[in-house]
């Protein structure tokens, strides 16, 4: 379980969140939904250390990230994997050596050990045929699942997800989302996705929170957030409507 | 764009400069050392200077063989322009020449390379795989830059002297063997020692300044930009202010003077 208490997080005099609390639950989707810009990377970017908040805790597991040492929090980490923006896959490798580079950079396992993991993963995101392209020959798609696969290839237990779908067409977005569905129900995955992406939401969310103002203002279950008198219902749906109304449209 | 937001940027420009040489010191001597990596980075930085060194060397023996031959005709002392020449580019020009080029080839990249590895969370997502960027990114970088660097230069040296030796016997007619027979009379130890240190220490300057940018960069396309025309401006200046330095050392020590 990851538990956030009172987080804020400032850059000079941007006051980005502000004092966020969330419960991130075992073998849930939770989605944090969100405007751009409102603060979303920062609240994963601060789950696994990459940010030093300012203030507040944040427990993974019961060990406090905000308060360890440098080698605790390496630790710590290896239970988080990652879906940058993009994808963040490494220019310079191709797709094996992408999703191989965890493993190899620290020795972990054989050789074999380590190719019969990357064909796993790589089967399993579907990219099986594309082991030697270089990330530049891959489409918006493709990328995620790579990068799917390479947050994987470490066998987390928590995987946080930056707009997955974001940039990407209705049929790739479908891929994406079906993977991200497969891994929490198949490998029992502890998901957390942040998104502006409501048809994204409708699908994966167990429970969704919305961030608005620095904090979550809203945490409720899918069925519940989709309710007409729901805060995100009336954040995501009813306010587009209204500006095009308003717009005259 | 304000006075004042220019001035933020360079302000930040130098702070990245400052925290990155902390980094450096930091991690040059933790586990695990880089080996494969500085290996790969020489590879590269060899094979992207080289050309452009080696016709900066050429232009340098062009115009040092034109002023040669050019004010030793009209001193009469032919004889002596093999010495004037090679002590110029021993003592002066080569380190200067393959400096300013090896910043601008060389430096740019790392600029561009790293600072779009962290725009786009690659710097990230390393440091998630518990992999420091400035171990894995920055030392076999700034090391390769040094050795590349120091050879460069050697390479540029000969072929600076043989194309000055070349021009002076097409353009005044000064045959090889007077070129050759005062060419290395001044060229003492303490001038060919001094010349490498001054690149070794350069090319130190070049690869970390050029990295740091790369490293703390925030922003978009725009500010990449910015961010690598800072790297060529600023390493730029480190190679005059290392040359100044070596300048006011050598006059006060008599290291490497005639
Ligand atoms: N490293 C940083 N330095 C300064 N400001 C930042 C940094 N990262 C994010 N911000 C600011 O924090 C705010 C939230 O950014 P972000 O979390 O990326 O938004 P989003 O919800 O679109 O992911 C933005 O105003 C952004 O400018
Ligand atoms: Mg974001």
């Amino acid at each position: 379980m990851i538990e956030v208490k009172n987080l804020h997080v400032s850059f000079s005099n941007n006051h980005v969140l502000r004092g966020l609390d969330i419960r991130i639950d075992e073998q849930m989707a939770t989605v944090v939904i969100g405007r751009s810009g409102i603060g979303k990377s920062v609240l994963l970017r601060s789950l696994c250390g990459l940010i030093k908040p300012e203030q507040g805790s944040i427990l993974i597991d019961g060990e406090d990230i905000t308060m360890c040492s440098r080698k605790k929090l390496l630790k710590i980490r290896n239970k988080i994997g990652m879906l940058f923006q993009e994808g963040a896959l490494f220019d310079s490798l191709s797709v094996y050596e992408n999703v191989a580079f965890p493993l190899t950079y620290h020795h972990l396992f054989s050789r074999e050990e380590i190719d019969r993991k990357v064909r796993t993963y790589l089967d399993f995101v579907e990219m099986q045929e594309f082991l030697d392209a270089m990330p530049s020959e891959l489409s918006g798609g493709m990328k995620r699942k790579v990068a799917i696969a390479r947050a994987m290839i470490m066998e987390p237990k928590y995987l946080l997800y930056d707009e997955p779908t974001n940039g990407l067409d209705p049929y790739s977005s479908a891929i994406v989302e079906i993977m991200i569905k497969k891994l929490q129900q198949e490998l029992n995955i502890t998901s957390l996705i942040v998104t502006h992406d409501i048809e994204l939401t409708h699908f994966i969310a167990d429970r969704i929170a919305l961030l608005e103002r620095g904090i979550i203002v809203s945490l409720d279950s899918r069925k519940d957030a989709f309710r007409e008198d729901s805060l995100i219902y009336e954040h995501f749906i009813k306010k587009r409507e209204r500006i095009q109304q308003a717009n005259g449209y | 764009m304000t006075k004042n937001e220019s001035a933020r940027e360079w302000l930040y420009a130098g702070k990245s400069i400052l925290f990155v040489y902390g980094n450096f010191f930091y991690w040059l001597f933790k586990e695990p050392f880089p080996y494969r990596q500085t290996g790969e980075q020489f590879i590269r930085t060899m094979l992207e200077g080289f050309g452009t060194l080696m016709i900066g060397a050429v232009v340098q023996g062009l115009f040092l063989a034109w002023l040669g031959g050019h004010y030793g005709g009209r001193f009469g002392a032919y004889i002596w322009a093999g010495t004037a020449t090679t002590f110029a580019i021993f003592r002066e020009t080569s380190v200067l020449m393959a400096g300013t080029l090896f910043a601008s080839r060389v430096g740019t990249a790392f600029t561009v390379e790293i600072g779009s590895m962290q725009m786009s969370g690659q710097l990230d997502a390393l440091r998630l795989m518990a992999v420091e960027p400035t171990q894995h990114i920055v030392i076999p970088r700034v090391l390769a830059s040094i050795i590349s660097l120091l050879l460069l230069k050697a390479l540029s040296d000969g072929v600076a002297i043989v194309s000055t030796m070349f021009f002076l016997k097409h353009w005044f007619g000064i045959a090889y063997p007077i070129f050759l027979e005062h060419a290395f009379e001044f060229l003492k130890p303490p001038i060919l020692t001094q010349s490498f240190v001054r690149a070794g220490i350069i090319g130190f300057f070049i690869g970390l300044n050029a990295c740091g940018l790369g490293y703390y960069f925030q922003g978009g396309a725009v500010e990449l930009g910015k961010t690598t025309t800072k790297s060529t401006v600023i390493n730029f200046i480190y190679v005059l202010m290392v040359d100044l330095i070596f300048q006011v050392v050598l006059e006060t020590t008599g290291w490497g003077t005639v």
